[in-house]
């Protein structure tokens, strides 16, 4: 069965491989709530290995698009969607596939920090492999969780206070224990909804910083507000625009480079330019 | 880089939809869905059977009890090995867990069910008419259950309950409004209390009325004791209802009324109050089902009589509770049946109020009924 | 004028409460003078020669709401979790109706409902656990092969009682569980958790305070009720007959004064004033640990009970 096949897919994975991030692509993806329709015929490819950034004004879907690619949009009572969603050529929304192998697969960071408060930092750290199935088994519980903490950038602050709440972290600190989180189960792709949204400059540079790390592992989708952001840490870009009364769709996809630079689209350059939005 | 590009190429490739591109083909997401009950099912006649052979071919084993458990023990065995072998561990115990949680809370309905249909079965025989307008004086031990009524434990139970009202429906309103609109230092020992109260036994209830109404103040055991005892048990019940309700009042209905000049009582009284009015009478309601099956007290301040007693000032009076808990402890069958009669009519009581309270409790503060729309109407208000 | 009327208002709710406690206390003086400590830890009732003490309705007490509680727990728990997180989102509001139908069903209908319907099927239940499980002290049985000494037992009554405390539990852990953060929710299935492991992750944690409030609360309702209990066992005064659970027999502090009240004189109404005043106190503290761990808990401050 498949489920079996992506389940021994992850198990013959090292630890910390190098060039393991998987592509991830949309194809005329359309999203409702409900009979509204937020989301008109969406294509994307999100290249292995590289930071895409998803781009727009509040209200284009950009969100919602994020959360159909590792299929949490279906938790919304009402929501429904079409169009496929391949990783590594295998769609996410096949029957047959489960949805939790491919959440572990494809990790998400959220717009506010929610690690398990009444859980220390090393349980939260922990604790996607305990929901997800087995205990590490191959691995010394203590070796990952510092390994992850490391790469989220938040060892150096934490190794003294493991046994600490979650809860009691600062916010910088909070999301990237979620961070580390998501990166135990060794996702191959890493979601990240706004992830510095509610973060105070510092903290923002060191997510900053830690994704441009974790670019070598993982392949990385950011939705973002911040055009410097936007181009700090991106490679590819898309833009999302919602017209007046009609559903987001991308106008315009390219290197970052070139949609800061030159974007084909006049709409796209207002509002990188900051005309608008 | 290339890559990246040729992926995007690939993709600009496959843009052409074939056919009408407006008609997109939404995707099926269900969490349960019609295989996993073709599942469920095949286990559960899985179960069934093997547990049918253990009992019926294999083993000297009998009784229903028993092969009930079997028969639910082998059908989560079932479920979880098929479920393993499909999908892994972890979402057979996730299923397992499914199956447990939604066969305990659907269970539920069971007990429910006869509840309402054994009283039924047990009450409808000696319904009658007459059965609202007789009493019990001319009863004798051997007289058939369609021979006299509860007609003096009916007077009595809406006088008692309507007396009880009268006295904890202002005060319990009184102190919600005190907690929400006014609140201070007081108003955290009094929400304290309140709760409290709302745990202390109906027996002891009683036993208070007996000591501080009846002892005390050289009375007898009347309708109106019981009342005060059963005021005494509906309070809380109001208080705690109607603060919430009040609490669901927009503040800024309150600034709005205080700004145009109205004073903190006005304020309350032509604004707070009407715009909680169907949740306040939910209150009400749900106070009057808490005390109108209670027994308890009754058995110390009312005593019960088997004659019509209107007066609950003067005189022991009867009630619907203590009726049918007078005459269960009868032997005689028809004595019996009589009491079933009496519970299906307070449980028909109960539940009617709770229908009721339920459709006004539907609706939201301000919502405008029928009735005073139509007055409302006639004034050329709306 | 009119904020002083709804101050007194609050404070008449307020000494209501104290007058119960002073009444009970001045009533029950008598009697609890004349047995001393002694009314703690006698077990029969006999005021007329003043030999009574509270001992064995209290033990029966605990003992029908520790069977209603272990029984109630785990059903309420499971049924709050299916309401908020696995029903459909349509079946929401009638399952909640339907609990709320189960709590205002008056407490005498359980117990005729008990006495009549479930009692001649339980007791072949309580024979089952009597003849196979009777190794565990608990289920100890005496002559456990008749049917005819299961009945008016301690268990029976202890169903009748989870039953009615079932509604009030729920309701309570449901109002917890619902407000259990949405963002740590999706925070777990995102890491590949499956429902149950958002349950135990995230909605079991949170809900802790909750759960604890709510059992509390029903179990002071599991100790204080009288009729249902009243009319399932039938009395006995010996401690140690009061340990066979399973079997005929059994004793509450409520259905003493119930079945006493109407042959006691003014001494013996004493007495039951002093069983009435240990309850009144038992329950109270009950409570009040309730409203204290629901008020304590992460998820308490804006829970009501």
């Amino acid at each position: 069965m498949t489920s079996s096949e992506t389940i021994d897919l992850v198990e013959d994975r090292a630890l910390d491989p190098v060039g393991l991030g998987s592509g991830l692509t949309a194809r005329q993806v359309s999203a409702w709530f409900g009979e509204h329709k937020v989301l008109d015929r969406v294509t994307l490819a999100m290249p292995p290995n590289q930071v895409t950034a998803l781009i727009g004004p509040s209200g284009c879907g950009k969100s919602t698009f994020l959360r159909i690619l590792n299929r949490m949009h279906e938790l919304v009572p009402g929501a429904t969607l079409s169009g496929t969603v391949a990783i590594n050529d295998i769609d996410i929304y096949r029957s047959g596939l489960l949805v939790t192998d491919v959440r572990r697969r494809i990790g998400m960071v959220f717009q506010k920090p929610n690690p398990f408060p009444a859980m220390s930092v090393a349980e939260n750290v922990l604790s996607g492999l305990k929901l997800s199935r087995h205990r590490s088994r191959r691995h010394d519980p203590a070796d990952l969780v510092e390994r992850c903490l490391r790469r989220a950038g938040l060892w150096n602050e934490v190794k003294q206070r493991l046994g600490t709440p979650g809860g009691a972290l600062s916010g910088g600190q909070q999301q990237r224990l979620c961070i580390a989180r998501a990166l135990a189960v060794q996702p191959e792709i890493l979601l990240m909804d706004e992830p510095c949204s509610a973060l105070d400059p510092t903290s923002t540079r060191r997510i900053e910083e830690t994704i441009a790390e974790l670019r070598e592992q993982v392949t990385i989708v950011i939705v973002t507000h911040n055009m410097q952001q936007a181009q700090r840490v991106s490679q590819y870009c898309a833009f999302f625009l919602a017209e007046e009364n009609a559903p987001g769709r991308i106008v315009e996809q390219g290197p970052t480079d070139k949609i800061f630079s030159a974007p084909d689209d006049p709409r796209t350059f207002d509002y990188v330019s900051g005309q608008f939005g | 880089m290339t890559r990246t590009t040729e992926l995007l190429r690939r993709d600009d490739g496959v843009v052409e939809v074939p056919g009408d591109p407006a008609v997109e083909e939404r995707i099926a997401v269900r969490e349960f869905q019609g295989s996993d009950a073709i599942e469920l099912l095949g286990c559960a006649f899985g179960a069934f059977c093997l547990t049918w052979l253990v009992y019926e071919r294999l083993t000297p084993l009998s009784g229903g009890l028993g092969f009930f458990v079997s028969w639910y023990a082998l059908f989560l065995a079932a479920v979880w090995f098929v479920v393993r072998d499909r999908l892994g561990p972890l979402e057979a115990r996730d299923r397992l867990a499914r199956v447990v949680v939604a066969s305990v809370a659907l269970g539920l309905l069971i007990p429910l069910g006869l509840i309402v249909g054994y009283t039924f079965a047990r009450g409808f025989h000696a319904l009658r008419p007459q059965f609202f307008v007789q009493d019990q004086s001319r009863v004798g031990p051997l007289s058939p259950a369609t021979e006299g009524g509860g007609s003096a434990g009916i007077v009595g139970s809406l006088e008692m309950v309507g007396l009880a009202t009268l006295m904890s429906v202002p005060l319990g309103i009184l102190t919600a409004v005190f907690l929400n609109e006014i609140g201070g230092r007081l108003a955290r020992p009094v929400r304290m209390i309140v709760d409290a109260m709302s745990a202390i036994p109906s027996i002891v209830a009683g036993l208070f009325i007996y000591a501080a109404f009846i002892l005390a103040l050289h009375q007898r055991q009347t309708g109106f004791a019981a009342a005060l005892s059963l005021a005494v048990l509906m309070l809380p019940t109001v208080t705690r209802t109607a603060e919430v309700v009040l609490r669901l009042v927009p503040g800024g209905l309150r600034e709005a009324s205080l700004a145009l000049g109205g004073t903190e009582w006005s304020t309350v009284r032509r604004v707070v109050l009407p715009t909680a009015r169907t949740g306040l009478l939910t209150a009400v309601i749900l106070g009057v089902a808490r005390v109108i099956g209670e027994t308890a007290p009754l058995i110390l301040t009312a005593l019960g009589n088997t004659s019509l007693n209107a007066n609950p000032l003067k005189g022991n009076q009867d009630a619907l509770p203590l009726m049918i808990y007078r005459l269960i402890r009868f032997p005689q069958t028809a004595s019996i049946e009589r009491a079933w009669t009496g519970a299906l009519v307070l449980l028909g009581i109960v539940l009617v109020l709770f229908i009721v309270a339920r459709l006004l409790g539907g609706r939201g503060p301000g919502h405008i009924g029928r009735i005073k729309r139509y007055r409302l109407a006639r004034k050329g208000l709306a | 004028m009119y904020r002083s009327v709804a101050r007194g208002g609050g404070a008449l709710t307020l000494g209501l409460m104290g007058l119960i406690g002073l009444f009970l206390t001045v009533r029950s003086w008598k009697a609890l003078h004349a047995a001393g400590l002694g009314f703690f830890t006698r077990s029969a009732w006999q005021p007329s020669f003043g030999q009574f003490g509270v001992w064995s309705a209290l033990l029966g007490t605990v003992i029908i709401a520790v069977i209603a509680l272990v029984i109630a727990v785990p059903v309420a728990i499971c049924t709050a979790l299916f309401v908020t997180e696995y029903a459909p989102p349509r079946l929401r509001r009638p399952l909640t109706s339907f609990v709320d139908v189960l709590a205002a069903v008056p407490s005498l209908i359980y117990g005729l409902w008990g006495r009549f319907f479930l009692q001649p099927r339980a007791i072949y239940l309580s024979r089952f656990l009597g003849t196979h499980f009777g190794f565990i002290p608990f289920f100890h049985t005496k002559e456990a092969g008749s049917v005819a000494s299961y009945p008016a037992s301690t268990f029976i009554a202890g169903i009748v009682v989870a039953l009615m405390i079932v509604p009030i539990c729920t309701a309570v852990m449901r109002e917890v569980f619902s407000q259990a953060p949405p963002g740590e929710k999706e925070g777990a299935l995102a890491l590949g958790g499956t429902k149950l492991g958002v349950i135990r992750s995230v909605v079991l944690p949170f809900g802790k305070g909750g759960i604890i409030g709510g059992s509390m609360l029903g179990l002071g309702r599991a100790l204080g009720e009288t009729i249902a209990v009243t009319l399932i066992i039938s009395p006995v005064f010996d401690p140690h007959s009061l340990t066979h659970v399973l079997q005929t027999g059994g004793n509450s502090i409520a259905s003493l004064i119930a079945l006493r009240f109407s042959e006691s004189n003014e001494f013996g109404i004493s007495a039951l004033m002093a069983a009435g005043l240990t309850l009144f106190v038992l329950t109270l503290i009950v409570n009040a640990i309730a409203s204290a761990v629901v008020a304590r808990s992460r998820s308490g401050a804006a829970t009501e009970i």
